[in-house]
């Protein structure tokens, strides 16, 4: 017994120094962030670090497609004929005394069907609205969700929610939890990158992509698809970029000798940082630079595609389209997680041009990034999401100063959203919405059952991954969520 | 030295060996409950395992409950070890075990204690109840001894109690101290942190050179006497207010006045006004007797709050998401308690019930939001002197009226036309004024039009609103429990009440009010506050709190890593009526604080993260402080204090993603203020001061971190701002120094770190500016472009010490 008592003992003092080594450090993501800093210079091995990766991880990369402002998903993605039957009909009181609007007048309300026309695609049959010819060919690689779900019937508090997981300002979004989880794969590139092709702008503004009460590191950094794409990524005006080597190479040479003086380990950061920094310089143009893309690739996205209305931003589709090309290029380069805003879905008033002006802006090149993706073997481990916040109202719009209907509320009891990729079973459709499209009649997804799912894609137990803040534990989704087994396929539901 | 860790370890190796060697003779000696099974049930299962929280079911406060089990039934079978689940439980694996969760495990000695009460048949008198333990932040605050028979070392003096609590604890630990930091370091080190400015080459050559005994504590003085202090102490505050310049959420409209509580905080703070005093202006200044304008303004701190307000949203749901903010920022900012998890339910970590949470509520649900007019004696003057500008050329338009003057008009017509044209209205009243002229008259419809035009250019008048309280009086609200913290869902009535847990509430009148809650942090019994507050004090003057979680002093924060002197200084906080100046003297005037940073200032030391305070810390400064550092060294800083934020240049790609931003970039010297002046918009906040992990003010921040990133390399060296900055200086130091390299490196390095280089970091920098100025040569053949090239090597070299490490670093 004193032998076995002995070396317990002795392996339980060893485990606790250890223990308290890497407890007291400064902070521990300061070492988690060292970490990921050493993995990408190939000095540490083991790529996740081991306590955060809980399965076998499918999607490496995520490239989300965010439609903001709320698409219509009875116009898109969920037809409703018995909607179209009652056109002009009230609805059942039963289910109006519940429920909260942003803008319609409950009283005079009216159901308003859709004048779409929808028809089946693909191996899978999968009924998509004529919006939308050219998602329609690639369907059998897509899982649409019909059955999404929420309680935010408001812009920002839904994006936040679509986001972030919580409808109030100041939590991580999806893409700094990611990062902060698994690290960034990027030698050259911010591994958290946001493209946004601006309608009325983001109602979150910067909050969009913000890292939350996590530190700032795993931030989204905004990039611009002309120019130069960084803030400050640019030498100021007459500093050659030979002028800006030497001077790096001064700092390193001066950052140096302090450390020799102080022995601070920060200061070994900093140095790496701006190696990074340098190298970033030089890799982040070419980034932008598609000129080596072939014309064939340029034409499947539509990069040079002429903005068919008029009175709108110059250039809107051609700039989605190329934000849609930079996506691909990014995650090429390593960049984990990808998001491109495009604004403004919000069609309270003429529904009709509006999703065709919209659908007209991102079908074409979203599905050329689809298909570009799995052409080039990416899709395998790049998961593409598209959604907004919410979806829209079968109800027509009645608004107190509106002449006439034309257009539908916020609606976030029941709308559509589609996954690709990164081990999600493509060629389905996941649940149902009762008749008119009010709630959701089979496999409801919550928000927060997207989030876990997601996350459960990249090899995180959402309950696991966690980060203590105020006391509390906190985690993308909250005290919810459960993964939808459903959308992964056989190989990512291990 | 010998390593800490392996001295424990080969003590504990012979505690055990003895104890495996004694065994037998142990055994022969029964357990006793509550001498040896007690104090480990009470220690180490009892925080999760009482009645109130009943982790997994399982209280362990008495036998009873104990013999009940939890969820998985029961855990001890008396006298049956091998069918016990508890030891199946804290027996380890690998070093780890299911319990105590999430702390080390229990040592073979308690894990055989336990075992062999087991076997003996598990006894527990049935009138023995055990108490959990009080969570040490709780624990009634007196003041300890100050050890006595700790002498200097090292060149480390006792020179108050601080250093005699440290150097105890370094001496247990086994470790030494650092020698005290040089001169120049200290006066870097003092500046920063006192005013958050860096020191002048003639400020530390003159501290350098003064050989007087109280030179340091001269500086001391002169610093806390400057009103940088104010502004260097006052923005760790707002950090606590989540301060801001707009609303937040969709919007996100401007909060034009915001700026009146941020200037009521560096103006209180410059003025020493006691802690107490300060909080309950800030919690309840409305409700003091006949409060004053300034005691309004205070009350500006919870009215900080982010706002919701899209359209169409639940704006009920957003007013209740901004009272919780406010319990919880109180509950963290004063009593180091983290109610945010009562909102939903019971605390699982820190004793405050859901209840308890609404009782704090109901101090804030009848606090009506409402502006009180605050225009500032600069306003005014600001205002006359546009005014003056303004009045030559209107009155010249004004003198062309009177040949259109209707004949015989009466005193009472004239003094009418007078009104008019003197009034505040925001348009000219024709219709009135237009009875008194010959408006047929050629040339008048011309006059009329520039009258109009000139009329509009009249500057407004300040009128400045602050953001304040005040107590609602008509249709108070009741406040209800949220269950599950839907604020639809009502349970309980509840009224304004402190958590059981602390001192009761003095209660001044019928009910109790905000002003009672404030008074109540400061009741001698109430421990936590002056911990929690001494501890922020603290956290700002070596990096880190003696407690590391400086808002959750709860169950799941840090333990304190000194707590006698943690305790020893909350009390000398209260002796010292509640000065922060007198704390900060205290505080660095010790030997603790004057010690040097550097990490291997004690040679193959252990304690590689300073638990113990061997050293100073060494840390990047915060956002702002970046921009002023780059500010002060180039000359282009603007001191003025308070007043109006400031908006520096930025791209439009940046402040496009907001909705309908408008970002008018601010002219002249303005340009040039500290970097806490910039103004706050929640959904574009300022890149520069994000990047360097500046709070985004949506909830209270107690801690920042202070990331390395190559963002914050790139915007070191590109930044249009900085980029002036390094523009300015570089050509200042040619023009000084008249072209000599080594002269400007000198000077170069005295202004923006205080000191002179090294000859190696000279050669470095000559080295550099011949290469670069070689490059520039290359660039412009043009020979008249000499002295530009010189001009442009020497601002690379400016570039290049702007971007050390060490500028940007607090050592």
């Amino acid at each position: 017994m004193s032998n076995e008592c002995l070396s317990q003992a002795s392996l339980n003092l060893a485990e606790q120094t250890r223990r308290q080594f890497f407890a007291t450090g400064a902070s521990g993501l300061g070492t988690l962030a060292l970490a990921s800093l050493l993995n990408e210079e190939g000095a540490l091995a083991g790529g996740v670090p081991p306590q955060l990766s809980h399965f076998a991880p499918k999607a490496k990369r995520c490239i989300y497609l965010f439609m903001e402002g709320g698409p219509s998903q009875m116009d898109l993605f969920d037809q409703k004929p018995k909607l179209n039957e009652l056109d002009g009909q009230p609805m059942p009181e039963s289910i109006l005394n519940e429920i909260k609007f942003a803008f319609i007048q409950k009283e005079s309300a009216r159901l308003m069907g859709s004048p779409r026309t929808f028809r089946r695609y693909g191996e899978c049959g999968m009924e998509l609205s004529d919006l939308l010819p050219h998602l329609s060919t690639c369907v059998d690689d897509i899982a649409l969700v019909r059955s999404m779900h929420c309680e935010q019937f408001n812009h920002l508090p839904g994006q936040l929610m679509m986001l972030s997981g919580s409808a109030l300002q100041g939590w991580p979004t999806l893409g700094s939890w990611l990062n902060y989880g698994l690290g960034s794969e990027s030698q050259n590139l911010p591994s958290y990158v946001v493209l946004a092709t601006l309608g009325r702008g983001l109602p979150g503004g910067a909050s969009s992509w913000s890292s939350g009460f996590l530190p700032s590191q795993y931030s989204g950094t905004l990039f611009r698809n002309q120019g130069s794409p960084v803030l400050n990524l640019e030498n100021p005006p007459g500093m050659s970029r030979d002028v800006q080597a030497r001077s790096l190479q001064a700092i390193n040479e001066l950052n140096s000798l302090r450390l020799d003086k102080v022995g601070n380990p920060e200061i070994t950061s900093r140095i790496k940082a701006y190696e990074l920094a340098f190298r970033m310089q030089q890799t982040a143009p070419e980034l932008l630079d598609i000129s080596g893309e072939s014309k064939a690739t340029l034409e499947e996205y539509g990069v040079d595609r002429k903005d068919k209305s008029t009175g709108v931003t110059a250039g809107f589709s051609g700039s989605y389209a190329r934000n849609c090309l930079l996506a691909r290029r990014m995650i090429e380069r390593g960049v984990r997680f990808v998001t491109l805003f495009l604004s403004t879905w919000d069609h309270h008033s003429n529904l009709d041009s509006g999703l065709k002006r919209y659908t007209q802006i991102a079908d074409q090149p979203v599905t050329a990034l689809l298909k570009d993706l799995k052409q080039r073997g990416l899709l395998d481990d790049t998961l593409v999401v598209w959604g907004g916040e919410f979806g829209r109202t079968p109800l027509g719009e009645n608004r107190v100063n509106f002449k006439t209907v034309t257009g539908r509320d916020h609606h976030p009891y029941s709308f559509s959203m589609w996954l690709a990729g990164g081990g999600v079973q493509g060629g389905q459709v996941i649940g149902e919405t009762d008749e008119i499209g009010w709630g959701v009649a089979k496999d409801p997804v919550h928000v927060h059952d997207m989030h876990a799912t997601i996350l459960k894609l990249f090899g995180l137990n959402h309950k696991k991954l966690t980060y203590r803040f105020q006391g509390r534990d906190f985690r993308i989704t909250d005290v919810a969520g459960n993964v939808v087994n459903k959308l992964l396929s056989a190989g990512a539901a291990t | 030295m010998k390593n800490r860790y392996q001295r424990t370890i080969v003590a504990t190796l012979l505690l055990v060996g003895l104890l495996a060697s004694n065994d037998l003779a142990v055994c022969a000696e029964p357990v006793d409950f509550q001498r040896d099974v007690a104090p480990i049930l009470q220690e180490r299962c009892l925080s999760c395992h009482n009645e109130r929280d009943r982790r997994g079911g399982l209280s362990l406060q008495s036998a009873k409950m104990m013999k009940t089990g939890g969820e998985s039934g029961s855990v001890i079978e008396p006298g049956d070890v091998d069918s016990s689940y508890l030891l199946d439980l804290l027996i380890p694996t690998d070093g780890v075990a299911e319990m105590p969760k999430g702390e080390p495990a229990l040592s073979t000695e308690e894990i055989t204690t336990i075992r062999r009460w087991i076997a003996e048949g598990a006894a527990w008198p049935e009138s023995v109840v055990l108490e959990p333990p009080v969570l040490w932040s709780l624990k009634p605050l007196t003041r300890p001894d100050v050890p006595t028979e700790i002498s200097a070392t090292n060149g480390f003096s006792i020179r108050n109690p601080i250093d005699a609590f440290v150097s105890g604890q370094l001496r247990e630990a086994g470790l030494e101290s650092a020698p005290q930091a040089d001169r120049r370091t200290l006066i870097r080190r003092l500046y920063l942190d006192i005013t958050g400015l860096p020191p002048s080459p003639e400020a530390v050559n003159a501290f350098g050179s003064d050989d007087g005994p109280k030179a340091y504590e001269k500086l001391v003085d002169e610093l806390l006497k400057s009103p940088h202090y104010g502004e260097r102490w006052g923005r760790y505050w707002l950090d606590l207010a989540r301060y801001a310049d707009s609303e937040g959420y969709l919007g996100d409209s401007l909060r034009p006045h915001a700026w009146v509580f941020r200037e009521w905080v560096i103006d209180a703070i410059n003025r020493d006004l006691p802690f107490d005093q300060f909080t309950i202006e800030q919690l309840a200044g409305d409700l003091l007797e006949k409060p004053t304008l300034d005691q309004k303004i205070a009350t500006g701190f919870h009215r900080n709050t982010l706002r919701n307000t899209e359209a169409g949203v639940d704006l009920e749901l957003y007013r209740t998401k901004e009272i919780i903010d406010r319990v919880n920022t109180t509950g963290m900012v004063w009593l180091g308690l983290t109610f945010g998890c009562a909102e939903c339910h019971d605390h699982k970590n820190d004793p405050i019930t859901q209840t308890e949470f609404y009782q704090l509520y109901a101090f804030f649900n009848n606090a009506d939001e409402v502006g009180v007019t605050a225009t500032k004696p600069w306003e005014i003057a600001e205002h006359e002197t546009a005014m003056q500008q303004w009045q030559p050329a209107w009155a010249d338009v004004v003198a062309k009226l009177s040949p259109f003057e209707k004949q015989g008009l009466s005193d009472e017509q004239k003094a009418s036309i007078e009104k008019s044209l003197t009034g505040i209205s925001k348009s000219l009243d024709w219709k009135s004024l237009g009875e008194f002229y010959e408006t047929m008259e050629s040339g008048w419809d011309e006059l009329k039009s520039k009258l109009d035009a000139q009329w509009a250019k009249k500057p407004a008048a300040p009128s400045t609103k602050a953001r304040a309280f005040s107590k609602r009086t008509k249709d108070r609200r009741d406040t209800h429990v949220h269950i599950r913290g839907v604020y639809t869902r009502h349970g309980d009535k509840v009224h304004p009440g402190t958590p059981a847990i602390l001192p009761i509430l003095d209660v001044r009148g019928d009910a109790p009010d905000r002003l009672d809650l404030a008074q109540w942090l400061f009741r001698e019994d109430n421990s936590l506050t002056a911990r929690v507050a001494v501890n922020r004090i603290w956290q700002h003057l070596f990096g880190q709190g003696l407690v590391s979680t400086p808002n959750d002093f709860g169950n799941q924060g840090a333990k304190p890593t000194h707590p006698q002197l943690l305790d020893w200084l909350a009390t000398e906080y209260r002796r010292r009526g509640w000065s922060r100046k007198e704390m900060i003297r205290l505080i660095v005037t010790s030997s603790t604080y004057r010690m040097a940073s550097a990490a291997n200032s004690v040679s193959s030391q252990q304690d590689v993260s300073n638990q113990v305070l061997w050293r100073q810390n060494s840390y990047r400064v915060s956002a702002e402080i970046v921009r002023d550092l780059h500010l002060t060294a180039s000359g282009l800083l603007d001191r003025t204090i308070g007043r109006r934020g400031i908006r520096p240049p930025l791209p439009a790609f940046v402040t496009e993603v907001g909705r309908s931003v408008k970002w008018p970039v601010s002219v002249g010297s303005e340009r040039y203020r500290r970097g806490m002046y910039i103004f706050f918009k929640r959904t574009v906040p300022y890149p520069m001061l994000m990047t360097f992990d500046a709070p985004d003010a949506t909830v209270s921040c107690s801690r920042r971190e202070r990331s390395n990133t190559p963002l914050q390399a790139l915007t070191l060296l590109n930044d249009p701002v900085f980029y002036e900055c390094t523009e300015t200086l570089g050509r200042q130091l040619i023009e000084v120094h008249s072209g000599d390299v080594s002269k400007s490196v000198d000077d170069l390095f005295q202004r923006c770190l205080g000191r002179l280089p090294a000859d190696q970091e000279r050669s470095y920098l000559r080295a550099a500016f011949q290469d670069v100025l070689g490059l520039k040569e290359n660039e412009t053949l043009d020979e008249e472009s000499a002295e530009d090239a010189k001009v442009a090597a020497m601002i690379a070299v400016a570039r290049i010490v702007m971007n050390l490490d060490e500028f940007i670093t607090r050592d």
